[in-house]
């Protein structure tokens, strides 16, 4: 299992979203990630910051390195109980195949005027590329985390 | 002003750096001296705005703004029309 950690300061997402309004936010997060942050204005900061932080983690599992990854390709998603959960799509998706990732976990806090995040990935046991079964079971990439 | 100028200006306003950027070379680290992954979109959007181009996501990279050099490499790609 690997893990990973990402920490951001709230006041730079709220700095950033002073900056460059709607643009900022539109080109980080999906339609989704904007609609549930500011169902509660006075922590929409809060909540983008740290769904910015998973994005962060997420990518730290993929490990890109030379390929460009759209932020937006790594969605902080809500299930049904109310825990996040982690939807990847484009880039984002096909490198998790390629590092035989089967599910991301991903727990969220804020305090202090910092957003964390940590994110847990679980190896592909059963193969993505040997067992259509697998990859139906797992799409589409969401799994949660209390 | 030349590119590498209004680079440099626009990492004094968004990179959020813990170095002088006066003091720092064209290939010096960007991360090293201090700027975040959030910091870097800032950047990103104030590149856009600046330079009036668009990254694509092949370019959503971490090295990609990495140094001066390699942010005046990719305007200037970008400016000329590359996708």
């Amino acid at each position: 299992m690997a893990v990973a950690v990402d920490i951001v300061e709230i006041g730079q997402v709220a700095a950033s979203l002073d900056a460059f309004g709607q643009r900022y936010a539109e080109r980080v997060f999906t339609a989704g990630e904007i609609a549930y942050a500011f169902r509660a204005p006075a922590n929409a900061a809060a909540r983008l910051a740290a769904r910015f932080a998973a994005k962060e983690a997420v990518i730290k599992l993929l490990r890109p390195g030379e390929i460009g990854v759209d932020p937006r390709s790594i969605e902080v998603v809500v299930e049904a109980d109310g825990a996040p959960g982690i939807q990847l799509t484009g880039a984002a998706a096909r490198l998790a195949r390629e590092r035989k990732i089967s599910r991301i976990s991903v727990s969220l806090s804020h305090d202090g005027g910092y957003a964390i995040a940590a994110v847990s990935a679980e190896p592909d046991t059963v193969g993505w590329r040997s067992s259509r079964l697998c990859r139906r079971r797992h799409t589409p990439w969401t799994r949660t985390q209390r | 002003m030349d590119t590498n100028t209004e680079i440099r200006n626009i990492l004094k306003q968004h990179a959020k750096l813990t170095a002088d950027v006066d003091t720092l070379g064209d290939d010096a680290d960007l991360y090293q001296a201090g700027m975040t992954s959030h910091a870097s979109v800032n950047l990103m959007l104030a590149l856009e705005d600046t330079f009036n181009v668009e990254f694509p996501e092949r370019m959503l990279r971490r090295r990609l703004f990495e140094s001066i050099t390699s942010i005046r490499s990719a305007v200037d790609e970008l400016k000329a029309g590359g996708s």
